[in-house]
Formats: structure tokens, sequence, C-alpha cells
């Protein structure tokens, strides 16, 4: 019998089998205990004294390739079993999970921010809305009677005299400066009212966030550094700042921040009207009159605030153009945040 | 408040082009928003600060060119002119009330000869966005603007008696003012009048009877101080607004209106002709000096970085104050009367940085003292924010204020009165809103009308209660769900349709992870759910009714809604983390699977089935439920799970049966459930 033909055919049969069990019957069949090779292996007694060394060896090559070939052919399969157990599932398909929801942008701009300054020892702090005129006003230095209230025009409640809706967060600055002594840092976020007819760029509810920082020996070059320290977390590293003379009567000296448009980095386009410079923040150092009002000595205290809108900021920073859109709470609008 | 370069240069001999002009001034805290060219001109428009009425002149803002960019200012002095205090043609003059109107002068001049403006003073108004009138009420504008002190001028012959009377106008008085238009006056209103009639609304408009036009011969040019609150009250009150009373609102120096008379009628006399005759005031014109002690040392501790005492004192003499320096480097400052706004020493430091330049203050980092810092509300509230969205919620943001009739629409009721707005601009804005659910039915019906099939969305924020005295406001969570719920499984889609069972279980992954220990939900009379936090109710779950659906238009849709109160909530949150050891022994878990009436309530049931398992019942829980074609109408089929353990040994089979079995007992006895 040639040995040759015998592995040529073995390796054909193996070739054809796609199953373990197919595979299992080839083994059988040729290395089986009555199997072909098993056969040879007897036959070896009857052949010729000097047949018979050779023909061992080549039945003994030939069971060594078979076991290796079977062997091979076990891996194989094994591979193509899991292969195609891959198939039955399309990874194109949608994965399972359950849908996340989403916080507000105006929630995400609030979180940023009270971080940036909970890492510089602010804490956060946050004042009714319904307030009286005191707090809203005369605390803050705006005499009732005078065009620096122009700015500030404020919803007042019926049937409760000199009850109004705060128009801007820092009549929490003259609650907090009243129950507490300095030091003070502290960052107010929360919601504020202007009767304002609604467009694209304004409401008459919006965010505001405030800060303060009392202490002795604050100065304005620590107002400087704090804001641009802000800017940049906020904006990025590449973002320049700058301070330009502003009038606040509740600040002494007082400026307006600008940053260098995130648009077109200072060169000039329609979202900062071409002048390369943004609005974002009004700040200065705390009036004495203000210190006055909430019983702190301006002889030992010195302290800076600063105050923004954070619609505006979230405006800027995720490229929205319609001030509306906040409060239309479009799913579709809120699922990108 | 618009400016032209040419103009002022009549002040200042400029150096510095148009542009770098404005970008100093804006860096000055003179905001130029817009910077045009014009007829050989350039037209400057500033945002002038309230606090600087000193600004609304072109001879004010070259003051602050002059310190900005050097340059010596150029002021104009009046010429002396022969006025005669007496004679015939000089007008009794009473003012009622000095502190009305500290000061007011009338100047007549006579023999004028009304007519266009010249040229030059013509494109000068129109520039500024000025309709030129005649020469005469010209001047008095041009003065205006060029010195701040806004005047007037009336037709002496039209004016009864003549006599001029500063007083306040009578009841249901009326005058017809220069735009055309009827005023009402009142009591808490200014004017200037004859012996029988206003012909002014003080420092806000003239009347349109005395008005100086074509023929008028003889001319009383009027140059005051008014009350600024007073004249702030009655412009908002009639409504009106003037350049006058945008000044005198924001207060004119005394000194500047005697000037600007002079000047005025120097140029009145060159333009228009006419001979100076009468001249009469009331009032002083004497002011205190103000002065103010800087010590250089705080605008130091103030500012921070060095300014040397030399350049403080040159900035605030160019600045036009008076500056000397007294014993240890002290400036003793003496503020004119146009600089109202100086009163402190820091008013002086901001005057210094202004002029010094802001950028050029050095950036230094404070030494902050951290706060001791409990965990404040705002944060459990952003984990509450967190746990729902990670829930699938996303967060809305709606107004405060809400019209009345979406209160009645969503027939949301609460047990108090709604706190009314004095002065809503529309009726969007009339009450502050006693609960957030109205706003949230009206975001879902807006997502469905987008075609958004399925909305989840909460809110927190406050709500405003009206207690007798005061008003009340909470902070809360509210919830609404509708639509439905379809996703993909390995089976395929599944479309769940949205009802409160949803709404509960989003409740109590909230609860229990924020550890809340005792909360249940209770049907009440009116079909709203209570939700009680420890025994306390702390809000309610509810379906929306149909024709609450049907005012908001919501069609085919069920909306379901919660409103937790957070204060609540927040005392009965479990701060402490504890951890309880995990059972070294195997449970032996029992389920029963029956049919049950379905108007018996489950928690009785679950309750029923723990007190009897009790010590060994671990816990029993609704494992599945099922109504459908096997089950009979009005009734449900459960399997309740039950699980049985001991923490100190392995529990026997034959420990469990007999007690399994008297559970079962108790189903069907006290409950009637028949086992499947």
């Amino acid at each position: 019998m040639d040995i040759n033909l015998i592995q040529e055919k073995i390796e054909n049969e193996l070739a054809g089998v796609i199953s373990p069990q197919a595979l299992e019957e080839v083994r059988v069949k040729y290395l089986g205990r009555k199997g072909l090779i098993a056969e040879l292996t007897g036959s070896i007694p009857m052949l010729p004294i000097d047949k018979r060394g050779g023909f061992g060896k080549e039945v003994n090559a030939l069971k060594i390739k078979v076991l290796n070939l079977i062997e091979e052919k076990e891996r194989s399969l094994k591979n193509q079993d899991s292969a195609a157990k891959k198939n039955n599932i399309d990874i194109g398909m949608p994965g399972i999970a359950q849908r996340p929801g989403s916080l507000h942008p105006i929630t995400h701009i609030i979180d940023e921010i009270c971080t940036i300054f909970n890492r510089m020892g602010f804490s956060v702090l946050e004042g009714p809305e319904v307030e009286t005129e005191y707090n809203n006003f005369t605390g803050l230095n705006i005499p009732l009677d005078h065009p620096s209230r122009d700015a500030f025009d404020t919803f007042y409640l019926k049937k409760y005299a000199k009850s109004l809706l705060r128009s801007h967060t820092s009549p929490v600055q003259v609650r907090a400066m009243k129950t507490a002594k300095p030091p003070l840092a502290i960052i107010v976020p929360g919601r504020v009212y202007r009767p304002d007819a609604v467009d694209a760029s304004h409401l008459f509810m919006f965010h505001q966030i405030e800060g303060i920082l009392v202490d002795r020996n604050i100065k304005f070059s620590d107002l400087k550094g704090t804001l641009e320290m802000f800017t940049k977390n906020v904006f990025g590293k590449d973002i320049k700042m700058r301070f330009r003379p502003h009038f606040f009567p509740f600040t002494e000296p007082s400026a307006e921040v600008d940053i260098s448009c995130i648009i077109c980095c200072g060169k000039g386009c329609s979202v900062c009207g071409r002048k390369g410079w943004l609005e974002i923040l009004g700040a200065g150092m705390i009036h004495p009159n203000v210190f006055k009002h909430v019983g702190y000595d301006a002889k030992k205290y010195t302290g800076f605030a600063f105050g923004m809108g954070i619609e505006r900021i979230a405006m800027l920073k995720y490229g929205i153009n319609d001030i509306r859109l906040f409060f239309e709470n479009d799913l579709r609008f809120l699922k990108q945040f | 408040m618009k400016i032209t370069y040419n103009w002022l240069k009549d002040f200042i001999d400029l150096k510095v082009p148009p542009f770098e002009l404005a970008e100093k001034l804006t860096m000055a805290g003179l905001e130029v928003v817009s910077l045009k060219e014009s007829g050989g001109d350039f037209i400057f428009e500033i945002e002038i600060t309230s606090n600087r009425p000193d600004w609304l002149s072109i001879e004010g803002i070259a003051r602050e060119v002059s310190a900005i960019c050097g340059g010596t200012l150029k002021t104009k002095t009046p010429k002396e002119l022969k006025f005669k205090n007496k004679g015939i043609l000089s007008v009794p003059l009473l003012v009622s009330n000095k502190k009305d109107c500290p000061f007011y002068s009338g100047r007549v001049i006579c023999g004028v000869k009304v007519g266009p403006s010249p040229g030059w003073l013509k494109k000068r108004l129109e520039l500024l966005g000025c309709r030129s009138v005649n020469n005469i009420v010209d001047i008095t504008n041009y003065i205006l603007f060029e010195l701040g002190q806004p005047l007037h001028a009336f037709d002496l012959d039209k004016i009864e008696g003549p006599q001029i009377c500063v007083r306040r106008a009578m009841a249901n008085e009326k005058i017809i003012t220069i735009d055309g238009k009827e005023q009402l006056l009142d009591p808490e209103i200014l004017v200037i009048a004859d012996k029988n009639k206003p012909v002014a609304i003080a420092g806000i408009m003239g009347g349109r009877e005395a008005e100086v036009a074509i023929g008028t011969r003889n001319i009383l040019l009027e140059s005051a101080v008014f009350n600024p609150v007073l004249l702030r009250r009655g412009r908002q009150k009639l409504g009106l607004q003037s350049e006058s009373v945008y000044r005198f609102e924001r207060g004119v120096s005394l000194s500047g209106a005697a000037r600007a008379s002079f000047i005025a009628s120097d140029l009145i006399l060159s333009l228009a002709s006419g001979n100076p005759c009468g001249y009469k005031s009331l009032g002083s014109l004497k002011t205190a000096d103000r002065l103010i002690n800087l010590d250089p040392a705080y605008v130091k501790r103030v500012l921070g970085g060095a300014i040397p005492a030399v350049k403080m004192k040159q900035i605030l003499n160019k600045l036009g104050l008076v500056v000397k320096v007294k014993a240890k480097q002290i400036l003793s400052v003496k503020v004119p009367d146009f600089r109202q706004d100086l009163k402190l020493p820091v008013d002086l430091v901001e005057e210094i940085a202004r002029i010094y330049g802001y950028e050029k203050i050095a950036q230094s980092t404070p030494a902050v003292v951290p706060q001791e810092k409990l965990l404040s509300k705002r944060d459990i509230t952003c984990a509450i924010k967190n746990l729902l969205s990670g829930l699938g919620l996303h967060e809305v943001i709606t107004y405060s204020l809400i019209d009345r009739a979406l209160l009645a629409k969503t027939g949301i009721k609460t047990d108090s009165e709604v706190v009314e707005i004095l002065n809503p601009l529309s009726c969007e804005q009339e009450v502050l809103r006693p609960s957030l659910l109205p706003s949230l039915i009206r975001c879902v019906a807006f997502n469905l009308n987008q075609q958004i099939d399925y909305v989840n969305i909460f809110e927190i924020a406050n709500v405003f209660l009206a207690r007798p005295h005061s008003v009340e406001e909470e902070p809360v969570l509210a919830i609404a769900l509708c639509g439905v719920h379809s996703f993909l499984s390995k089976q395929g889609l599944v479309k769940d349709d949205i009802n409160i069972l949803h709404l509960k279980g989003i409740l109590e992954a909230l609860f229990n992870k924020l550890k809340v220990k005792d909360f249940n939900f209770t049907p009440q009379d009116d079909g709203k759910i209570s939700i009680l936090l420890g025994q306390k109710q702390a809000g309610f779950m509810l379906e929306l009714s149909r024709q609450a659906l049907d005012s908001v238009d919501i069609k085919n849709r069920q909306v379901v809604l919660a409103e937790v109160n957070l204060k609540q909530l927040f005392g009965c949150i479990g701060f402490e983390k504890k951890f309880a050891s995990l059972p070294k022994y195997p449970a032996i878990t029992r389920d029963i699977s029956f049919v049950i009436k379905q108007d018996i309530a489950v928690r009785d049931l679950l309750i029923a089935i723990e007190e009897k398992g009790a010590p060994l019942l671990r816990s029993a829980k609704i494992a599945d439920y099922y109504q459908g074609k096997q089950i009979p109408a009005g009734f449900i089929g459960l399997t309740v799970s039950c699980v049985y353990r001991l923490d100190e040994r392995t529990l026997t089979e034959e420990e469990v049966n007999p007690l399994h079995n008297t559970v079962c007992s108790l189903l069907e006895e006290r409950f009637g459930i028949k086992l499947r």
C-alpha cells in the first residue's frame, strides 16, 4: 500500500470536514484502535524483514502527520465557530442602553463657573428671588430716584409694599455681608428679572452669577488676576482680557471686562460688532457706601465684586444665536448639552 | 451722546487721529460705540455713564481728552454784556420753591431777527442728529451740546403779564408742548408759567404757544437749575424724553448755568442781532468748595502697584481739580461744582486709575481664606439633577412668571393665593407661579408640536406662595412625562406607553439613591397620589385630566406629572453611608404565582406577607404581573418572590416550606387569591 496515497486521501477527507462530529469520525477511522493506521502497524510483522524497518518509519511519520492535521483542523473549526457566532449579530445594529438625559446649558455654565471659583476657595451662596427695595437698590448705593436706576428696570409686587423681583444677584452681597464677617469669598448664581420686551437678545428673566471677595488687603490688581484666571478657564488660555473703566453705583473703581472675540480672535466680525472685543462682565472694588450699609469697616477691609449674565456666556461658549432658545426648551436643543 | 471731531477741536489741539482717539476714550470709560465719517468730519457716538453729566457736552469731553492725550483745554470765557437789572422790559420773576428750582435766570433780548441759522451752525447740529429750527432755537441747542447746559427761549410777547413764575402745575392744568401734543399736568410736575397758564414744562419741554418762530421780536432766554429728582419723576409720569431733561436729571452745575446764559446771549446778538435788555435771576450761584484729602498710600491699598504721587497730582490737575500737597504727602483736592460725582477719596482713586490706564495696573492673585463649608443645598440640588438626567430625563428652565389663564386652564390648584406683579409688560408676566406644573405642561405641548413623541422633562426652581405679610419662596422639583417611550431591545422595538408607574419608578430611584428612609405613595380622594416622605405629604403625582389636556391642545396623549417640595426632601435625605455586611449563608427563594382581584391593593398584600413571613422572610417583591387572555376580567395575575434567609447558618427546606405554606394560606384566606 502506498503511504503517500493514503496521506493524500486523508488530507482530502479532512478538507471536507466542517463539523467537530465529522472530524471525530475521521479521527476514529484513521487513528482509532481499529483504525487504518493501527491496521498498518499491525501489518508490519507480516512484511519481509528488510522492508519492515522502512515501512515502520513511514507509518510512524504518517501517524504524526495525521495527528497534526487533525489538531490543526480542530483549531480551525473552533475559530470558525466563534466567527460564525460573531456573524449572528450585526454590530452595525443600534446598541442597547438606557438613553441618557441632559442638563440645561445654563446649569452647565453655572456649574462650570462655580467649580472654577470653588477651586479658588469661594463658596456658593444663593438668595431669594423676591427681594426688598433696600437690598436691591439702597443697600447697594443705588439712589431710588436717580438715572443710575434706569439700568435696573424692576418688577414690583402687588399687595407687598417695597417688594420686588430682584433685578440682579447683587442683593445677595448685602445679605451675605450683613450675616457674616470678613473674610468673605462667595459666588452667587441665580435667576433675575427685568421688564424687557422679549427678542433675540432680551428676556424678562435671565440668570446672573456674582462673586465677592472681602478681606484685609484685597486690591484692584487681585480682581484683575482673579478674572484673568476665570476667563482663561472658561474660554481657553489664548483668550485676551481687558478692563475698561465704567460706572456701577456699588463699586468704585468700576470696570467692564471684555474678552478678545472668540469668533474672530480680535480681528472684528459680526458677533463682536467689528470691535474685536466682547463685553462679558462688570466688576469693581466694593463701594465704601455699601460697606457702610452692611456695617463693615471700610478702613479695615477692601473687597471686589463682579457679575455677569449666564445666558451671554452660554451663547458665546456654545455659539447660540437666539436667547429665546434657552427657555423654549425644545428637546432637540436640550439634548445637545 | 454724539460729538464731532471738528467741534472738539474748538476746545483742544488734537494730535491723535479719530480712530486712535476713539480707542483712547473707550479705554478711559467713555465707550465709543460708533465712529462715522460724515461731511468732512467724524461723528463719535459715546455711551456716557449716568454719573458723568459733565461728559454730556463737547467741552466736558474735551477736558477729558486733554487729560488722556495731553494738550491744553481752551475754555470759552463769556463776554460781559450789558443787561439791565431793571427797566420796562425787566420781567417780574417768581420762584415758588427753592428746592424745586435752586437757580433761575432770564435775559430779555429785544428786536431779534428770527430766521434760518448760518450753514456752519446748521451743519454742526445736523451732524449730531438735531434738526435745525431757526437761529434762536438752534443757538439754545448748540449751547446745550457744547456746554451741557439746557436753555430755553420764549417769545416774550406771548407771555402774559409779562411775568415768569416757576411753580408746580395745578391739578388738571393742560399745556400743548412743542411736539403738538396736549399734556395733562398735576402738582407733581414743575412748570414755567405766565400770569395765567403754563408756558413750558420746566426742564422737560417748552410749550407751543410761547415758542420762538418767524416773526418773534423779543425773547426771554431762560437758564436754570431744576431739582433732578422732581424732573425725573415728571418726565417718567408724562412719558416724555428730551436732551434737556436728560441733562437736568443727571445734574447741571450752577456755574455752568450762569456762564451758558452769557455765551448764548452773545451768540444770539451776533447771529440774530437784537439788544440786551432786562435781566433777572433768583437763587444763589455760590457753592461750597468740596475738599477731599487723598493719601497716596490709600491709592496703592485700593489698586495695588505703585503710581507715583506726582503722576496722581498731574492727572487730577488735568481733570480740572485743584491739588495741593500737604504734610505727609497727603493731596488736598478741591473739586469744582461740575464734578458732583466726586465725593470720597475712592472716587479720586478711580479718576487716577482711569487716566493712568487700567491696563497698566498689574495682576495679582488674592489669598482667599477658604470658607468653612458644609454640604450646601446647592450641592444636593446638583446631585438630584445629575441623578434625574442619569435616569434619562432632560432638564428644562421655564419662566417663573406666568399668565393667570394658564394656571386656570391646566387646573393645577394650590393652597394659596398667587402673587401678582404690579407692572407686567404683558399678560405672560401676570403672576409668580405657585407651581411649576403649568409651565411644564406648556413645555410638553410645545415639544409634541415639534413632532417629538416622547417628552420626559424636569425642572428645579422656586415656587411663590402668597402669605399674609410676605411671599414664601420654596424650591420644588417637578417632573413631566408624556408619550411613547420606544426603544430597541433584543426582541426588537419596544413601545412603552408612559403611565404613572414610570413616574413612580423615577421617584423611587431618586429617593433610594438619596437614601430617603421612609417614603410612600398613597392615593388621595381627588385622584392625585400623595408622595409621603417620613409620613408627611411632600408632593403629589397626577395624571392630567382630559379637560386640561384639551385646553393646551394635547391630543391622544397622556401626561403624568409630579411635584415634590425640596425643602422637605432635603430634610429626609440620609447623608451617612453605612455598609451592611453581605449575607454569609445562601437564601431560599420561593415564588408564589396567583390570580387576585384587581381592586386589592398590592401594597396591603405585601405588608401581610412580610408580617406573616417574619423573621425568616427577608423580602417579598412583585416579580411579575400579567393581565390578558388567561386572566378573567377584573383580576390580575401576580408572581411574588419571597426570599428566606438566616444570618447565622444555612436554612433548610424543612424550615422554609411550612412557613411558606402559611404565607400562601394567609393570602388565600385574607385576599382570596387563587394559586396558579
